[in-house]
């Protein structure tokens, strides 16, 4: 019983700091080397491939993989022309064209890392996609998309000929199965997704012709090309192990479906699976990454799934993606992730060069060991800075309410502007992202769309102790006990904050956590770092225990597709602005609490947005990160870092790799730069 | 003794259920369940799980029924030999488990014979050679096992594997046998990389088996039935190993109740760190995630094994040592 006696969290926080102590020292040794090559050495220009929809360049003749021309030979595959269709998607290396074969290792940590292979290997398999600066939406797996009825109604296009990789027909079927007999099915989705609604009122899906979707909403719905193009429930089958996806392979996913093979049948087939009800089955059978006999549409698909040691994926015959020369997508044959228990063994194969291409999991406080390995692993360290203003952010939690007096100092916009000058972010960017990252605000990078204007970088996000100090004492804090902090109004000695953070995430929270209370201390606040584990800290944020919560804001560049660290959207996080004004903003009004008029203002011109063209649309985001800036309802620390994902690992040899990319949840970053176009050199 | 066997299973039997009451609450204590721990998984690589959503999932998992109802109809399917589903594996129990328990056995059985060849014969030395050089050398030797942490090593022998040979980090096979079938190479290519795990897991064993050999067989050596032996004339060799060193293997006997499950779960710390694919970090994994139907098999089937252990050694200590009577009989 010993091994059941022992409390394995507190083994593995010990096992973490040993680790981080044998690679500190390792850091410390080489610190110095690495930082003299110079962060602009490793963060490159941003750039990668194009989709080309000048039709006059779309080519005319097919070419395939050598093993898929054997098939063809051998009879057991139609010839390449027929499998891609009259309308291939044709996508623009980024330097050459490439060649076929060989195979790309990286690793995965377990079922729960599905975003793994999708951001690697689907294509992306969107219906809309982004291009390679993640702010223009272009053509993908739909030929195009033409908005009538000012906004009311969206024509999709399909591309004619184009086939799921079991060979069968891709067409506007697969589409009205999936809303008819998926999406509105009350057992395999039980509340309708916000995606597919504009102002809380339901769209329809219908066939209009073979290869044409009618999309048809009540209101005008400006963003729904973003919509399609982002990581949202209508992004393609990524989301189809929970009934998402907004499309469906109709011809095999029928046999799952009560309503075309019978309860009997179904009720049959699920317990001959062990599964609880055919509900579960037929998400299992849905789901991309794990079962492999799933027709699906992306470049490589699963062949061993995810719930096995080894994810392996092997190319799509039936793949539409061909490059500009007309040979079929992907180049590479096979890409193998291999499981890891941990994330330190994910690092030391890539040390090791034991990866051929890995992103994901790689610590940016390893980069000084991982640029000292390049040559021996034969690999190359980029870096791929993130678009959003906070690698690390800090909320305020406008709703707590368990201690007045907090409660009134976070409702105090000079109380948190004065908290955010207390902050020495440029200690912080060189201790933790080794001088990576950028200090300032909330903000997203300065070439954002939605981006106010420089001056919002540095808008009460400079250290500014004095000011700091004046603002405080002025508030009615001015009163100090002998350790020099702050006393609180009501008399009831030290004020004292406490911040939720989490361990074991890409950005050592708790770390810099530490560090802020220090810093703090010369503006007399007494910060109490607390660090949780994960599911409690949903539990506490959602039961409005939470005073400050650390987090990053990724995504937050997509402003209307990814909102959650903009303003109050989402209960289950684990940091959070305020639980109440979230069942207030999707209640419309019934349910929790009535935000503070700017805040509400904010949430105003968030909704306003879907319904407005993109002009308008700009204007608004850039109102909304404005009204952020000057509230600080969050505290940026510092951001536009490679902390998280943004540690790149490449073998010299892999082709058409950018020197930066966008880095994104919403590009599902490497997918941004196509992975499919990737090639062995030699 | 067959009456002392009979009462000692039944006693086991009722162990084990009430392991099985255990640990099952013992899963559930922590706050929120599986759904949570997916959100906040979900929200640490970018990706966002609605309220509607949530709930749906503890419907479909059954999870937002009583502790009770969801033991009983756990325990329903357990009788009938069926785990449940994995939550967040996706596939039933007895598969997740059943591919990485056979590996398991092979890591810790290896660990546990080296663990015996090397603690046996080091253990007679240095107590019959008490306070020669060789003694001091196993002595200082063993401390540094006992006293170094095996995660720790496992680090510094990955480390320097790595850097001096350039060896593959982690795991029991080489990439191109991780998905082999099994074939004379893919044996002898888990048979190359088990050293290692084995001699970091055996380590602080070995030590602690030497020192336990040690002052057991120093009792022993004292003992007049000794003195006797060696003035009848027998052999020095034969003195020892046929007398004292039988009495003295005692303990071995005794801790092999612990030794199985042990087998089965490994060090979970050190199976983490050497990326082994073995029940620990499963377990650990498990127990993280909330997957009740995971972690609750793995902890009853090491409850089962301790019983079952402990049962062993048992029967095997009246065996080895004459001296226990079973008095009670």
């Amino acid at each position: 019983m010993s091994q059941v006696r022992r409390t394995p969290r507190n083994r593995t926080l010990r096992s973490r700091l040993t680790v981080a102590l044998v690679l500190g020292a390792l850091t410390v040794a080489v610190a110095a080397v690495a930082l003299a090559q110079g962060k602009n050495a490793l963060i490159g220009k941003l750039e990668g491939p194009e989709v080309v929809t000048d039709a006059a360049k779309i080519p005319k003749a097919f070419k395939e993989a050598p093993q898929l021309a054997e098939l063809v030979k051998a009879g057991k595959l139609p010839p390449v022309a027929e499998r891609i269709g009259q309308d291939p998607l044709v996508i623009k290396p980024l330097k050459e064209i490439g060649k076929y074969g060989g195979t790309w290792r990286a690793g995965f940590t377990g079922p729960a890392d599905f975003w793994n292979g999708f951001r690697c290997c689907s294509g992306p398999d969107h219906l809309m996609f982004w291009d390679y600066t993640g702010d223009k939406v272009m053509p993908n797996l739909a030929r195009g998309l033409e908005m009538q009825d000012g906004g009311k109604t969206w024509l999709l296009q399909l591309r004619r000929g184009m086939k799921w990789s079991d060979g069968k027909p891709f067409t506007a079927d697969d589409f009205v199965f999936w809303f008819e007999d998926v999406y509105r099915n009350k057992d395999l989705v039980p509340t309708p997704s916000a995606t597919l609604a504009i102002n809380g009122k339901q769209g329809v899906i219908e066939k209009a012709d073979t290869y044409t979707v009618r999309y048809r909403f009540p209101e005008a719905y400006y963003m729904f090309p973003d919509v399609l193009a982002g990581s949202t429930d209508l992004a393609g089958q990524m989301f189809g192990y929970r009934a998402m996806g907004g499309f469906a392979p109709a011809h095999y996913m029928k046999q799952f479906h009560p309503k075309y093979a019978g309860q009997a049948e179904v009720d049959k087939k699920a317990k001959d699976e062990k599964f609880d009800s055919w509900v579960r089955l037929f998400l299992a059978k849905n789901d991309w990454a794990r079962n492999p006999d799933l027709p699906v549409l992306s470049a490589w698909k699963t062949v061993t799934p995810i719930n096995t040691p080894t994810w392996t994926l092997e190319r799509n015959p039936y793949s539409v993606f061909v490059d500009t020369a007309g040979n079929q997508l992907p180049y590479i044959d096979k890409v193998v992730l291999t499981l890891a228990e941990n994330l330190e063994v994910i690092n030391l194969r890539a040390i090791a060069g034991e990866y051929d291409y890995a992103s994901r999991h790689m610590d940016l406080g390893k980069l000084p060991v991982f640029i000292e390995n390049q040559v021996k692993g034969n690999y190359k360290v980029y870096l791929d800075p993130g678009d959003y203003g906070g690698d690390m952010i800090i909320k305020f939690n406008l709703n707590y309410d368990a201690d007045p007096e907090i409660a009134r100092w976070f409702n105090t916009a000079d109380f948190r502007r004065a908290l955010s000058l207390g902050v020495d972010r440029d200690q912080i960017n060189e201790t933790f992202w080794l001088g990576t990252g950028t200090p300032g605000s909330v903000v997203p990078v300065d070439s954002n769309k939605y981006n106010p204007g420089p001056q919002y970088r540095k808008l009460w996000s400079t250290l500014d102790v004095k000011k700091a100090n004046e603002m405080l004492d002025k508030l009615g804090l001015g009163k100090k006990d002998a350790q020099g902090y702050r006393l609180r109004a009501d008399g009831k000695g030290r004020l004292r904050i406490e911040i939720m953070t989490l361990g074991g995430q890409f950005v050592q929270y708790t770390q810099i956590a530490e560090m802020i209370r220090e810093q703090w201390k010369k503006i007399g606040i007494d910060l109490q770092v607390q660090e949780v584990e994960r599911s409690l800290a949903l539990k506490r944020t959602e039961a409005n225990e939470q005073q400050l919560g650390a987090w990053n804001n990724d995504g937050s560049e997509h402003l209307f597709t990814f909102p959650l660290h903009v303003f109050p959207f989402e209960l289950a996080a684990v940091a959070s602005s305020g639980p109440l004004y979230v069942k207030w903003f999707h209640s419309a009004g019934a349910q929790g609490k009535e935000p503070e008029p700017r805040m509400k203002e904010l949430m105003e011109k968030w909704k306003k947005a879907f319904g407005v063209p993109e002009k308008e649309r700009i204007q608004l985001g850039k109102d909304i990160w404005k009204i952020a800036a000057e509230e600080v309802y969050i505290i940026g620390v510092v951001g536009m870092g490679p902390a998280s994902m943004g540690v790149r690992v490449v073998k010299n040899n892999m082709g058409n790799i950018p020197s930066r990319q966008y880095n994104s949840p919403d590009g599902k970053t490497p997918g941004i730069s196509r992975p499919a176009t990737f090639f062995w050199k030699n | 003794m067959l009456a002392y066997i009979g009462r000692r299973v039944l006693l086991a039997i009722f162990t084990v259920w009430a392991i099985s009451v255990l640990s099952f609450v013992i899963i559930q204590l922590p706050p929120g369940d599986y759904v949570t721990s997916y959100i906040a998984q979900m929200a640490s690589s970018g990706s966002v799980v609605s309220e509607e959503e949530a709930q749906a999932l503890r419907l479909q998992y059954g999870l937002g029924q009583p502790i009770y109802v969801q033991y009983a109809k756990w325990m329903r399917q357990v009788l009938v030999g069926n785990f449940g589903m994995s939550m967040e594996w996706r596939r039933p129990v007895t598969d997740v488990i059943g591919e990485r328990l056979w590996l398991t056995i092979a890591v810790s059985v290896a660990a546990l014979l080296l663990t015996w060849v090397l603690a046996l014969p080091i253990g007679i030395y240095s107590a019959v050679r008490q306070y020669s050089a060789g003694d001091y050398l196993a002595t200082f030797i063993g401390f540094i096992g006992l006293a170094v942490p095996n995660f720790l090593l496992a680090l510094v022998i990955l480390y320097l594997g790595f850097i001096l040979f350039n060896a593959h980090i982690g795991g029991l096979f080489s990439p191109e046998f991780q998905d082999a079938a099994w074939s004379g190479a893919r044996a002898w290519d888990l048979l190359k990389h088990l050293p290692i795990p084995a001699l970091i897991l055996g380590l602080a064993g070995t030590a602690q088996q030497i020192r336990i050999m040690r002052a057991n067989l120093l009792d022993e050596l004292r003992k007049p039935y000794v003195v006797t032996a060696r003035s009848k004339g027998l052999s020095e060799v034969r003195v020892i190993l046929r007398y004292p060193v039988r009495v003295a293997l005692n303990p071995f006997a005794s801790t092999i109740g612990y030794t199985l499950p042990y087998i089965v779960s490994g060090s979970i710390i050190v199976s983490l760190v050497l990326g082994l694919p073995t029940v620990g970090p499963l377990l650990l994994k498990a127990l993280i995630a909330q997957d009740m139907f995971l972690a609750g098999t793995i902890v009853l089937m090491l409850g089962v094994m301790t019983v079952i252990g402990t049962l062993v050694s048992d029967i095997l200590l009246v065996w080895v040592d004459p001296r226990i009577r079973l008095e009670e009989t």
